[in-house]
């Protein structure tokens, strides 16, 4: 790849997206939470409340229904299971043929919680009628990282024009000297020589000064040696420009419904082609901006949106840029961080809800500034910023969660107290004295 | 007086360069001040300021790079595989076999690329047992040598135009012949049969010849004269209590090697009541001879006289001459004396395949009532059905013209294997048509019209019967890499029954499953493909009762008989190719990369014979002359080597035309790129002795006569036997007789290490060793998990499948056979061998340092014990490498283990010097990258490169390495049981090498969880550490060796000391 593709490294981090009207969106939710929360963990990866996507979308579903002549409580059973419904209504048996793919079962809803998610569905303003809440532009400015910014080129001006000042001043007391004959005849020294002989004059406070500058360059050379390879802001432009914040924050899609594999293996999995294509054989995008994006995922699985819709079996792989990039030497294991540590996405990756471009690496004050992350100082995806969170990451142990904690817990009560007794001067078991800051826990 | 133990005739001889080398682990070929006081430095073209400016660049060159990230991309799948999730392993259960070896296996695949074998211990004939040979094939499948494509004359061509011409070609042959290997796939022999009735339909004739390179024909024809059917039985060594082997390697290469392994190892447990009683006559030292517990040489000719000697001891009638020398009889009658206790639970083997041996072996099983217990008929072995004879008479039919219209080679290399190889290789253009289904171009099919290359095995559908009991499946492990076709489909579609369908042609499959539906109507194919078995009753043979041969043709006597063996690496020579099996130190001799001529070291020397060599001192070269044929190998001493005879290894001497067979198969130069002839003509490894192989009664024969003259000049071999060496502190193996092991305690055998310290009364006291201790104990001994592993020394054989198992789970490179010699060899685990003589030689305890003489210690050398001894990293809880590192590279987990982290190592070797193991292993050169290993190391080629464990690092230049426990492996299982939320279960965790291990002599776990095996097993009276008294805690055990033998020097040695022990200790006090 070319430089043009050696990504820029975004100087300028988006810090604050608040989208007002977005604000506004999500507030109500608040009102409905369970509603919310479950349409979210079980219908948004098919339904949206104003668009038909997979399924037909779920505004004033309910009277939609009673309008068109459902039997009374026809629909939850639908929700419940489909076919029952489906066997017992015509009305819902019509709906089942809205299209080929078939709906999941929840038998688990109850009326009430069905009720809960419709309401929270009726009362979702319409994003189309709502006006500038789609289409407001994106503030993509970052008042903190500007102003360290101008500080940095302030200074250097402020100071080379300081230095132009002595300088100045200087030479404007040596001609004046010489004018005036105050200088003696032996005095006729070069430049260099009067530095000389005005350093040794001044041979403490120069020297001091010597030193505090070498010193200083020394611990810059230092810091900015531990900047190479620090990748936060690191942003490479994608194949497809694919929005996180509508699929995670608009839609409301767990991560794991794409990433699913980050449960169970090593690595979170980039969602392969057809999971896109269970939403996006429906949401085509037709007449919208990203008609073209979502074109190229057609393309990749080879489909044909035209006429029948029919996958041609010409399939193209779509190469992703690498945003999180770890070096060879490191072993690192997505399920044993999100499964058995529990560790929230956004511990490492920020907000996805709010990321509205390509993802970049969030440095470390960004995913600071998430409510319930560890806060930690070392730049993201560096040695020190995991090692600072094994330091800080408690364990659970002998709580009876996790059955291989509790036997490690009564081995280390049992054999060893005075051990664990150190272990717990801060009350906690952490993942480091448990052997996290081993080498070969990553490097083997 | 101790024992002695010793790697090599140089150490026990201790050569001045042996004594030199041993103080220098790393040997340099160049001194730093003999290369900076060289008069050439001056001449050098780069002037120090040039040189410092280039550094200067480069520095800063470097870390303007470092400064960019490089873009990484990320591809997933378009449409994910149900059962693929990246990152995580998928394991298919499958069947091998390649013609030679058999084994049910496991294969782990990685996003579809198969990386790792594995026995299956849950299914299958072989029960978890595998070789190295199975084990290294799955680099085989990436090697980049291998056809893409079907050939015509030396030409791609599309399986369209093949197929259109073979069928044309084959319609108008007269006689149509198959020369393939032993065929155990039931749907493949239907194919056979389809083809067969429909060239018969057509008044053509169809021959179906079977030839394996290494046949065993004679006991065929021998069960064939005794019980009227030409069988080979299943033989149980697990039932058996004597064991009498005569010349058969049964533990390396002797038929079905895996299954007969794992039954052995269940005999050698000196724990149990019972411990099998291994006698083993044989000419060369075998993996099998070197693991008995008597061991007698005897020459080829004098096998008859054992079998005589044995059946006339027991009352049983033979016209053979019974006449031994003092040294066999001895052993001989110790075997009658075990057989007439053991009587029917007894085995007696013979590996010559001389039918009249085979009939005297038949007879001794007879007398002893083998047959029915050790020994069963009915479910006899359907591999090797090799028909020597029609071999023979159809190789001269070809070479006098008379061959067939149309030839095929399934599997088979005849120009290369055929003791008339050559001339019927030059025969081969007068067939019209030759066909061979080779996966490369090699010898055979170089010459054939066409190519039509089969599947790799990891790639196709295949079922086997490899005994009459028992129905095998093999299912593909990845999409065919190239465009290749199953053998199953090439007959079909020629027989007109399929139409060619590609890569993703399920024709194979079809007619597998047919088969099996056909056989199993109530089966369910998916089931039993998971288990990859299925047990099944085949056709019954009619046995007649136990009728007496004709005895005649045995080997005659010479001055000089040649044993062709088999190494347990390369074996006949179909994975020459293979770099992991190249680069295997040998069971016995410990070297790599070439045959030679074994000989015994007393008669070398007598002959003007170089007994010792090292990395720059080469061996002696002879010439070889048999039948005529010579070829010229380098004199290997091999101590227990039969006098008057000589070993060569056959499957050597691959491509010796050029033909393009692998990289791998051929010699490179020092620094890179294969060495040429005068021809240009790629040189080849060893030397063919195949042309040797004779033909004796209609059989193929091993053991053969020769003559042998020495010859000028010498030869560097590159073994490992003289690296790595115990520096005379003999606390490293111990070993034992099944006698002093069952009736004195462990104070006999496996006394502790004891110190002595002033006690509260200031008297002095033994102590153990582990009251004294520089360092605190780390914290591994109660908390949280202490991985531990034991290896039981009476159960390793030494075989090697370990070794490969750790190179393939590893990513450990290849180096080749110039940085072998140097003692660089990368294998973090290697099979030590012990030679273990009479005589006490170690430094410092010797009489009279002057005038001492080896001479006595070499006679009793000739015939020594041998001990394997498996060594990898100890795992020290009180490692002295870590306390040396300066950047602390190298550092103990919680876990017990001695962890290396390869970005923090800036390679000092200091850890290497401290290691008191020598199990530490040096990267001097990127060795995935480096011109100097591109011919040998896989991990240089694209393709090679699919088989790396992505879960562990490739190492690069200037880092330490060494055996981790399969760490990766330790915190996957741990991360299972997390996620599962319950505690590891015992057995759950393997390392690669208890894995790999036929014999369960390695045993791996939590040695804090005091249920486990290792726990217990470290816990046995036998269980000692390595060098325990210089204390440094280890976290791997080994038990003591028994043998089951009676053994008056070792009882004098642990018997008679133990009381006098006692009585110093009272007198003191």
């Amino acid at each position: 790849m070319k430089i043009s593709n050696i990504q820029k490294i975004k100087r300028m981090p988006s810090k604050f997206i608040f989208v007002f009207s977005l604000l506004v969106f999500l507030s109500p939710s608040i009102s409905f939470a369970d509603g919310g929360g479950n349409f979210k963990a079980k219908c948004s990866s098919c339904h949206q409340p104003h668009k038909n996507g997979t399924g037909p979308k779920l505004f004033q579903a309910r009277q939609k229904w009673s309008t068109g002549g459902a039997k009374e409580g026809s629909i939850y059973q639908w929700v419940n299971n489909w076919q029952t419904a489906a066997a017992n209504d015509p009305y819902a048996a019509g709906v089942s043929k809205w299209s080929a793919t078939a709906m999941n079962a929840f038998p688990e809803l109850s009326k009430v919680q069905i009720d809960e998610i419709l309401d929270w569905v009726d009362a979702q303003p319409d994003p189309a009628t709502a006006g500038p809440a789609n289409g407001a532009p994106v503030v993509d400015v970052d008042p903190a990282s500007s102003e360290e910014g101008g500080n940095t080129w302030l200074w250097i001006i402020l100071s080379t024009m300081f230095i132009i000042i002595i300088l100045s001043v200087g030479g404007v007391r040596r001609q004046l000297k010489i004018s005036t004959g105050e200088s003696t005849p032996n005095d006729n020294l070069t430049y260099t020589e009067e530095f000389k002989a005005w350093a040794w004059k001044y041979r403490l406070p120069v020297g001091l000064g010597t030193l505090v500058i070498f010193l200083s360059l020394i611990v810059t050379l230092f810091q900015g040696l531990g900047r190479i390879n620090v990748v936060e802001n690191y942003q490479p432009s994608q194949p497809i420009a694919f929005p996180h914040d509508k699929h995670a924050g608009v839609n409301g899609i767990d991560c794991k419904y794409c990433h699913n594999s980050v449960t169970k293996s090593k690595s979170a999995g980039i969602p392969t082609v057809n999971v896109c294509m269970n939403c996006h054989k429906q949401i085509n995008g037709e007449g919208k901006p990203y008609a073209a994006e979502v074109k190229k995922i057609y393309s990749a699985a080879g489909y044909d949106p035209t006429g029948s819709g029919k996958y041609t079996g010409n399939t193209k792989p779509i190469l992703w840029n690498k945003v999180h990039v770890l070096p060879d030497h490191v072993y690192f294991n997505h399920s044993q961080h999100v499964v058995v540590g529990g560790i929230d996405c956004k511990q490492c990756h920020g907000d996805m809800t709010k990321m509205s471009e390509a993802v970049k690496v969030q440095p470390v004050e960004e995913l600071n500034k998430i409510e319930g992350n560890i806060k930690l100082s070392k730049p993201t995806l560096t040695m020190g910023w995991c090692i600072e969170c094994h330091g800080a990451k408690e364990v659970s142990l002998g709580d009876g969660k996790n059955g291989y904690y509790d036997e490690i817990h009564r081995r280390l009560r049992d054999n060893d107290k005075s051990l664990y007794k150190k272990y717990l001067k801060d009350g906690k078991v952490t993942v480091s004295e448990l052997g996290g800051w081993e080498c070969a826990k990553c490097h083997y | 007086m101790a024992r002695k133990y010793w790697k090599g005739l140089e150490e026990l001889k201790e050569t001045p360069e042996f004594i030199k080398h041993k103080e220098n682990e790393f040997p340099s070929q160049q001194t730093v001040e003999a290369f900076l006081s060289s008069d050439n430095l001056d001449e050098t073209s780069t002037g120090r300021r040039d040189f410092l400016k280039f550094l200067g660049f480069s520095v800063a060159a470097a870390t303007l790079a470092a400064c960019e990230a490089p873009v990484t991309k990320a591809v997933p799948y378009v449409v994910k595989p149900e059962h693929v999730t990246p990152g995580m392993p998928t394991w298919y259960a499958s069947t091998y076999y390649d013609g030679s070896s058999y084994a049910s296996i496991l294969v782990k695949t990685r996003e579809g690329r198969p990386i790792f074998i594995k026995g299956n211990k849950d299914f299958g004939l072989t029960k978890g047992a595998v070789n190295p040979q199975i084990i290294a094939s799955i680099l085989g499948l990436y090697d980049s040598a291998r056809l893409t494509g079907p050939m015509e004359k030396g030409n791609s061509v599309s399986w369209a135009t093949v197929d259109g011409s073979i069928t044309k070609s084959l319609k108008s042959a007269k006689s149509v012949t198959l020369l393939s290997n032993t065929i155990i796939s039931p749907t493949l022999q239907k194919q056979i049969n389809d083809m067969s009735m429909t060239l018969s339909a057509n008044g053509q004739t169809f021959n179906h010849i079977q030839y394996d390179a290494v046949s065993y024909s004679a006991i065929r024809n021998a069960n064939a004269q005794n019980f009227g059917a030409a069988v080979i039985p299943s033989y149980n060594f697990s039932k058996a209590q004597t064991i009498v082997s005569i010349g058969a390697d049964f533990l390396g290469t002797w038929l079905l090697a895996t299954e007969y392994t794992k039954q052995y190892g269940l005999t050698r447990n000196p724990d149990s009541k019972s411990m099998s009683k291994h006698f083993q006559f044989e000419s060369f030292m075998s993996l099998a001879g070197s693991n008995a517990d008597y061991r007698a040489m005897a020459k080829p000719s004098e096998y008859a006289a054992v079998l005589s000697y044995l059946i006339k001891g027991l009352n049983g009638k033979c016209a053979v001459k019974s006449d031994l020398d003092s040294a066999t009889k001895k052993i001989a009658d110790q075997a009658l004396l075990s057989l007439k206790s053991s009587k029917a639970k007894s085995l007696v083997v013979c590996g010559s395949n001389n039918t009249g041996l085979q009939l005297l072996t038949n007879q001794l099983n007879q007398l002893l009532g083998a047959y029915g217990t050790t020994i069963d008929l009915s479910n006899d072995l359907k591999l090797f059905k090799s028909d020597d004879a029609k071999v023979i008479t159809l190789a001269a039919d070809v070479i006098s013209g008379k061959g067939p219209d149309a030839l095929m080679f399934l599997g088979v290399n005849p120009v290369y294997s055929l003791p008339n190889g050559e001339a019927f290789g030059k025969a081969l253009k007068n067939i019209k048509t030759s066909i061979s289904f080779a996966a490369y171009s090699d010898e055979t099919a170089s010459l054939c019209t066409y190519i039509c290359p089969d599947h790799h095995a990891l790639e196709t559908w295949a079922d086997y019967m490899p005994t009459n009991n028992h129905y095998a499946i093999a299912q593909p492990t990845i999409r065919p890499l190239h465009d290749t076709a199953s053998i199953i489909e090439t007959f079909s579609v020629w027989a007109g029954k399929s139409i060619r369908l590609g890569k993703d042609s399920q024709t194979a499959y079809n007619l597998v499953k047919e088969n099996y539906e056909k056989r199993f109507p109530m089966g369910d194919f998916a089931y039993s493909t998971h288990n990859s078995c299925e047990a099944i009753t085949g056709e019954v043979n009619t046995l007649t009762a136990f009728k007496e041969g004709n005895v005649t043709n045995l080997p005659a006597s010479s001055d000089l008989e040649v044993i062709l063996y088999q190494k347990s690496a390369i074996g006949d020579g179909r994975q020459a190719n293979n770099p992991w099996l190249q680069e295997m130190p040998d069971p016995i001799t410990k070297a790599t990369w070439d045959n030679y001529i074994t000989m015994n070291p007393v008669e070398m020397k007598s002959q003007g014979f170089v007994t010792t060599y090292d990395q720059e001192h080469g061996l002696s070269l002879a010439t070889v002359t048999v039948n005529g044929n010579k070829v010229t190998l380098p004199v290997y001493p091999l101590p227990g080597q039969a006098l008057k005879t000589i070993g060569i290894a056959v499957g050597y001497g691959r491509g010796a035309n050029g033909e393009v067979i692998g990289k791998a198969a051929f010699q490179t130069k020092e620094y890179g790129g294969h060495a040429v002839d005068a021809n240009g003509t790629l040189k080849p490894i060893g030397v063919n002795v195949f042309r040797f192989v004779s033909n004796e009664n209609g059989c193929l024969n091993y053991d053969v006569i020769g003559k042998l003259s020495k010859e000028e000049g010498s030869y560097s071999i590159a073994a490992t036997q003289i690296h790595h060496t115990v520096m005379a502190r003999h606390s490293i193996v111990r070993e034992t007789t099944l006698p002093i092991f069952t009736q004195k305690g462990k104070e006999a055998y496996n006394p502790a290490h004891t110190l002595q310290k002033l006690n509260s009364e200031g008297h002095h006291e033994e102590v153990p060793n582990s009251e004294f201790d520089l360092w605190d104990a780390h914290p591994v001994e109660k908390i949280g998990h202490r991985w531990g592993m034991t290896v039981d020394l009476s159960s390793c054989i030494g075989c090697g499948s370990c070794l490969i198992a750790c190179q393939s789970e590893n990513n450990v490179p290849v180096v080749g056979k110039d940085e072998v010699r140097r003692g660089r060899e990368m294998h973090w685990l290697r099979i030590d061998r012990y030679f273990a003589s009479d005589e006490e030689a170690t430094i410092g305890q010797r009489k009279d340092k002057d005038t001492f003489s080896y001479d006595k210690a070499e006679i009793a050398a000739e015939n020594p014990k041998v001990i394997h001894m498996p060594m990898m990293c100890h795992h020290c809880n009180h490692a002295p490498c870590e306390t040396v590192c300066p950047v602390a590279a190298t550092t103990h987990s919680n876990e017990g283990l001695n962890q290396m982290a390869y970005n923090r190592c800036i390679g000092t070797r200091y850890c290497a010097n401290n290691c008191p193991y020598k199990v530490r292993r040096f990267n001097w050169f990127n060795y995935p990258s480096y011109k100097k290993f591109t011919e040998v190391n896989p991990a240089q080629d694209d393709l090679g490169r699919m088989v790396l464990n992505p879960d562990v690092t490739v190492r690069t230049r200037g880092v330490m390495e060494k055996c981790s426990f399969c760490v990766q492996r330790i915190q996957a299982t741990k991360l299972v049981a997390k996620k599962e939320s319950r505690t590891i279960q015992d057995g759950e965790f393997a390392t690669a090498c208890s894995d790999a291990c036929p014999t369960n002599a390695i045993v791996v776990g939590d040695w804090n969880d005091v249920k486990s095996a290792v726990y217990s097993s470290s816990k046995n009276d036998r269980a000692y550490q390595a060098l325990e008294e210089i204390g440094v805690k280890p976290n791997v055990w080994y038990k003591v060796k028994v043998r089951n033998e009676e053994n008056d020097l070792l009882a004098s040695l642990q018997v008679a000391k133990t009381p006098a022990h006692h009585e110093e200790k009272k007198a003191h006090h």
